[in-house]
């Protein structure tokens, strides 16, 4: 289980990276690798070169920006779970990651490559499309934003054009009070989602106010539940509701059947999580 | 005992050394002696092995279930610089002749297939090169045109397969490669007689052992002297040339198999001959050295090492009062695309089958049934484990319809501890046991009255909580017969009888002991075993023991770790090798002592006078005074220089089959018992299974080393888990294996284990080995799904959900929830 | 093929080596830097059998390649007993926290990586801490011990008077 020969490239700095996206097809650029090179490994894929951005670091940040949190392309998972600015702002990545992978893994991978590899599975897709993030994309003349609903658009499959980087991820500071929850079911801890269930709000005169809700492991991509905001918001927040909520979301995604994971069981796990990701969200809300 | 085991003679017990209180070094939780140097990366692995000039295989293999191999062009992979040579099936064939299969009659395997694929992943060429990275680029320049065959996929119906689909046209004109029955005692007559009858269908799917180290072997044919020499991890390596030397068209004495320390087999390892052969081959046929190591996913694919998958109709006849009167089922196991070992796994299940009840006749119909898929071989259990659950499954099952408790009833149907020996339907004895001080032990650990009383106010709370209990058998020491004690009796085949296992011994000028084993590690603990025993019975000080490993020809009769047997068997090697170096330390040390042998005795290393420990010699005296100063003794062949000795030491107890199959005879005898508890709750809306406590009390007669003995119950124990809960081979329609890599088929993590693991002993020990040592390699995984089922099925009893299929991942559990309603 | 010349550390000791690009550095260790201890269970990342250190990071080298070592330092099985077994091995021995060996490079690998940042975790931190590293024989609970047992030997150490 070898990979197939590649060119090699490394750059020592952003620029001369994406020169080097310019010049040809067929190239991969390496972050953590900890997606890439098992597929490589397996020969699923085996790209002509690879453009290794380790040392870009300039890209290994993770700064507080005002109004909103940036994590660089170089910010490994295990960086971005420790960083006290995280765990100020965003609990729920930090508690999210414990489900991504394991520590060895989250040493070397790194948040924005996991976000270009759009793993349907994946547990920061759905996180980053709750918070409202921002994707940064530079290429060798200029750079462009894209929301996070725009950024995932089909099974590993982003917006990224293959001369561009994510340079960064911008994650807005949530207003206060808003509370959070987090539910995910898999064969074991770790191991990619049969189905993760995100959701934030804020609880505003008794009534939900803004809620986030996104699911990851049941389709091509991660979603947010539009349906499901509209009806939870300004309502007051109930067993009932969230049942009902839930069970309306849960009968319109259209999952995936794997040959021992069916259809039906994910829609279970999301009729059953997403009650309890909103109880958690509005029990923490303040 | 029924009439039909009247000719099932008990022999004579041949224990020498008795089970007694007060031993020095046996009971002793010492640290292993095998541990520093795998601890400092100096383990020696297969593939640590480098032989000078050595070239690496990679394989080409067939992207199809069943498919004819209707031409493989070569030529691009050839032309690739840096590889040596690319070889198919038929070039295999000019230097090796097809595996061997000891089914009756024989299924053909060739080490690379010729005329189809049978499996995913079955190779049909392989490529040498300089290095794997190239290798593996060859490999995929090996051109191959398939035409796709149907492929048997479902176990029932592969065996109605016909044309196309019939996998070995040439040696069955069916998928069906055995199909056998037998009666052992009355069973008829008990079913007539019973109250009332349980049925279940019984489903246990395939998974295998997965050791985190997969097979490999490094060949080198020997141009001039016309034999190999073989590197391979297989825990068979003293038998290996008998089996493969016929396929490598040479003499046994003409290879010379080197074993080395293997990661992990849980039988994985046993039989690995067919990489064995493959790379043999290719060494000769490529001119130089050849290592192969199974990748991950070729080992999942093509090593042939899945486990059980069978289905069973199964019947308990049952009184009211709650006896259990006899037991019979219907089983097809299917055993992919070949049948190397015949059905040794449902033989081996006969010596426990009927568990450890007071059953009195037992019946069976045995179809093995041909698929493609890769070949079943051993893990952990050996078919047993499978019975295990069946037997506890029915006992659930007989206590729901009598409305007793489980606990109880199964109490009211063991065999009492003045039973023993005890003979079974099938002839098979249960040496000694005390199944009853060993639920009593479980039962107190866990505190099942506690629990049952935390799981009542749980439940009322509206939570799924259950508690489950497994008694089980765990059969140790296994005599051969069960791999063909249920062939066709016309063609029975392969007829071994003797499972022997030797060391050789030799105290050197300086004192130190040097020790030889014909037996590999896998995972095990031979050394320290062996250096705990000879320390007891020769009063050596652990630390003088120094232990080698011969290579097949160098070492003497032995069958290795495999059955639970290496510690119970080298025991009897070590106590026989002691007897023979004592009279040698004797006859030295009482001359040098100027007295008679019959004076002196061992004493802390030295030959010492009776009643006069002052006088006395060291063992590093006497030894360097025989092997240097000859002289110094009197003539006579006894006082042939050195202190040295080889033993062997056969099964204490074993019997023919009956030539009628009448009985099986006694092939398993040595007999531990396990009792697991466990609580568990469920997540309804999820089919997550939590284990909230968890206890476990195995009997494995007297202990040599508690701790490795508790490292063997708890790694089995997860892999009963694994077993029950997440791990399964799931191939497709089309025969396509879809989880072959350690991210899909789940085996637990340290997140998965019970984090309050209660371990309880009961030495209960053997009359009839040393010592009165039984096996405990296999316990765990032989109890605990059993045990994780009855708590299920019980924590789902309010949605009467029943567990009649493993493993029972989330989403069945969740599927099976959803059906009842809730 | 093409070779990238590469300069590191490895267990305390400058090398340099010439590697292909797709050299994973797995095989670099075993088979170029013949170092045996680290071991290849998987080669698609879930084992955890061929974590090493990397600066004091536990990772999995079936996922890098050897090259991306340029300029690091790596230490393996083989750096951990340079003096005898270190504390961690020994308390492995200690607890009996491996059977057949083949995953304890990587366990030590992920307990070095968790002692250094914590030496006094709790159970669920060890447990998530080895997490992803399979074994197949322990069921982990003698490996848990070890670690414990590892960490409660580390503090008593820091306690006593110099």
């Amino acid at each position: 289980m070898k990979p197939a020969a590649f060119d090699y490239a490394r750059p020592d700095n952003l620029a001369a990276a994406l020169q080097l996206l310019r010049q040809g097809d067929d190239t991969k650029i390496l972050a953590g690798g900890q997606s890439l090179v098992p597929m490589m490994n397996t020969r699923l894929v085996r790209p002509a070169r690879i453009v290794d951005i380790n040392r870009l670091t300039e890209l290994d940040y993770i700064a507080d920006r005002g109004d909103h949190i940036a994590v660089g392309a170089l910010a490994r998972h295990a960086a971005v779970k420790a960083s006290p600015l995280m765990a100020q702002h965003f609990p729920i990545i930090c508690e999210a990651y414990d489900w991504v992978a394991h520590s060895a893994v989250r040493n070397r991978g790194t948040l924005c490559g996991n976000l270009c590899h759009a793993d349907p599975a994946s547990e920061m897709p759905a996180i980053m499309l709750t918070l409202g993030a921002t994707m940064v994309l530079a290429n060798a003349t200029t750079e462009r934003t894209v929301s996070a609903g725009e950024f995932f658009v089909g099974l590993y499959e982003t917006v990224t054009e293959a001369d561009e980087i994510l340079k960064e991820v911008r994650l807005p500071k949530p207003a206060a009070g808003t509370g959070w929850g987090f539910e995910e079911v898999s064969m074991r801890k770790g191991d990619f989602a049969w189905a993760t269930v995100v959701a934030t709000l804020r609880i505003t005169g008794g009534a939900i106010t803004a809620p986030a809700i996104a699911l990851a492991g049941v389709g091509d991509h991660a979603t947010r539940l539009a349906e499901a905001e509209a009806a939870l918001t300004g309502k007051t927040p109930s067993d009932a509701l969230f049942a009902e909520v839930a069970n309306r979301a849960a009968a319109a995604i259209d999952p995936p059947t794997a040959a021992a994971v069916d259809a039906t069981y994910r829609r279970d796990l999301v009729a059953t999580l997403l009650p309890r990701v909103l109880r958690a969200a509005t029990n923490r809300a303040s | 005992m029924a009439s039909h085991l009247d000719s099932n003679i008990i022999p004579e017990s041949r224990q020498r050394e008795a089970p007694r209180a007060g031993l020095t070094w046996i009971g002793q939780s010492i640290k292993r002696v095998e541990d520093p140097r795998i601890l400092s990366g100096k383990g020696g692995y297969i593939d640590d092995i480098v032989v000078p000039g050595m070239a690496h295989a990679a394989m080409v293999t067939s992207p199809h279930a069943h498919a004819r191999i209707v031409s493989i062009d070569t030529s691009k992979a050839k032309a690739l610089p840096g590889v040596i040579g690319v070889y198919t099936g038929d070039d295999l064939a000019t230097v090796v002749d097809p595996c061997p299969s000891f089914a009756s009659p024989p299924v053909p395997q060739d080490a690379i297939a010729r005329d189809k694929a049978r499996h995913v992943g079955e190779v049909v060429a392989a490529v040498v090169a300089e290095n794997r990275y190239i290798a593996e680029d060859a490999a995929e320049l090996v051109e191959v045109e398939w035409e796709v065959l149907p492929a048997n996929v479902d176990i029932e119906a592969a065996l109605q397969a016909t044309g196309d689909a019939v996998i070995h046209p040439g040696a069955r004109d069916s998928n069906r490669a055995l199909d056998e029955s037998f009666s052992f005692g009355p069973v008829d007559e008990d079913f007539a007689a019973a109250d009332q009858i349980i049925k279940r269908r019984l489903r246990w799917k395939r998974s295998s052992a997965q050791a985190i180290e997969t097979c490999g072997v490094v060949a080198q044919y020997d141009q001039f002297k016309g034999g190999y020499t073989i590197h391979a991890n297989t825990n068979f390596y003293n038998f290996i040339p008998f089996v493969v030397g016929g396929s490598l068209r040479v003499s046994p004495g003409e290879l010379r198999i080197v074993p080395v320390l293997a990661g992990g087999s849980f039988g994985s390892k046993v039989f690995i001959h067919k990489i064995i052969i493959m790379t043999a081959g290719l060494s000769r046929l490529a001119g130089v050295p050849v290592k192969y190591i199974e990748d991950r996913i070729e080992h999942f694919t093509n090593s042939d090492s899945h486990g059980s998958d069978r289905l069973y109709d199964a019947e308990l006849a049952i009184m009211n009062d709650g006896t259990f009167k006899s037991l019979r089922f219907t089983v097809l196991d299917d055993y992919g695309a070949y049948l190397q070992f015949g059905v040794g796994t449902h033989g081996n299940a006969m010596a426990q089958v009927t568990g450890p009840y007071k059953i009195g006749s037992f019946g069976m119909r045995v179809i093995a049934v041909l698929s493609n898929k890769t070949q079943q071989g051993p893990y952990r259990g050996f078919g047993s484990e499978v019975t295990n659950w069946v037997m506890e499954r029915m006992a659930d099952a007989a206590a729901e319809t009598l409305d007793r408790d489980k606990v109880d009833l199964r109490e009211q149907n063991m065999i009492t501890p003045d039973a023993f020996p005890y003979m079974i339907p099938t002839g098979n004895i249960y040496d000694s046991g005390n199944f009853q001080a060993v639920l009593a032990e479980a039962k107190r650990l866990f505190d099942l009255e506690g629990w049952r009383k935390k799981a009542a106010d749980l439940r009322a709370d509206g939570r799924c909580v259950g508690v489950g209990v497994a008694t089980c058998m765990e059969r140790s020491v296994y005599g051969p017969t069960e791999w063909w004690s249920l062939n066709n009796k016309e063609t029975p085949g392969f007829t071994l009888t003797s499972t022997p296992e030797g060391i050789a011994a030799r105290i050197d000028p300086s004192g130190k002991m040097f020790v030889t084993l014909h037996s590999p590690m896998v995972g095990n603990s031979p050394e320290t075993v062996v250096t705990q025993i000879l320390a007891e019975r020769l009063t050596v000080a652990p630390e003088d023991v120094v232990i080698n490993y011969s290579d097949s020809q160098t070492g003497f009769n032995g069958v290795g770790p495999q059955g639970s047997r290496f510690t119970a068997m080298i025991a009897g090697a070590c106590v026989s090798a002691s007897i023979k170096l004592e009279e040698r330390l004797k006859r030295f040390g009482a001359y040098m002592l100027q007295r008679r042998m019959e004076d002196v005795e061992l004493k802390e290393g030295h030959v010492a006078v009776i009643g006069a420990p002052d006088q006395k010699k060291s063992f590093a005296e006497i030894a360097l005074t025989s092997s240097f100063f000859r002289l110094a003794f009197p003539d006579g062949d006894e006082y042939d220089s050195g202190i040295d000795c080889t033993a062997v030491y056969d099964h204490p107890i074993s019997t023919d089959p009956d030539p009628d199959r009448k009985h099986l005879g006694i092939f398993y005898p040595i007999v531990g018992h396990i009792c697991h508890i466990v609580a568990v709750e469920v997540d309804p809306g999820t089919g997550k299974v939590s284990i909230l406590d968890y206890a476990a009390v195995h009997d494995n007669g007297t202990i040599v080393n508690p701790r490795t003995l508790g490292g063997q119950v708890w790694g089995g124990t997860a892999n009963g888990i694994g077993t029950t809960l997440s791990e399964e081979f799931v191939y497709d329609e089309n025969g396509q294996f879809t989880n072959p890599n350690f991210a899909e088929f789940a085996m637990p993590t340290a997140n998965e284990m019970p984090t309050n693991f209660k371990l309880g002993h009961v030495e209960t020990p053997s009359p009839f080995t040393e010592y009165g040592i039984k096996g405990g390699g296999e316990g765990g995984r032989l109890g605990a799904p059993s045990a994780l089922t009855s708590a299920i099925e019980d924590a789902l009893s309010v949605h009467n959900v029943k567990i009649s299929s493993l493993p029972v991942t989330p989403p069945t559990l969740r599927r099976l929830i959803r059906e009842a309603g809730g | 093929m093409d070779t990238i010349a590469i300069r590191l550390t490895v267990n305390g000791r400058a090398r340099t080596a010439n590697v292909p690009p797709r050299m994973l550095l797995s095989d670099f260790i075993r088979h170029e830097l013949a170092l045996p201890g680290t071991h290849v269970g998987c080669e698609h990342g879930v084992c955890g059998s061929c974590n090493v250190l990397v600066d004091d990071k536990a990772v999995r080298a079936c996922l890098m390649f050897a090259v991306q070592t340029d300029g690091a330092a790596l230490t393996t099985v083989e750096g951990m007993c340079t003096k005898g077994l270190d504390d961690i091995q020994t308390a492995f021995w200690e607890e009996h926290g491996l059977q057949c060996g083949f995953c304890t490079p990587g366990m030590l690998a992920a307990a070095h990586e968790l002692l250094a940042a914590n030496d006094d975790p709790s159970d669920d931190d060890i447990r998530e801490a080895i997490a992803g590293n399979l074994c197949r024989c322990t069921g982990y609970e003698y490996i848990i011990n070890a670690i414990r047992s590892a960490a409660k030997k580390r503090r008593e150490r820091t306690l006593e008077p110099a």
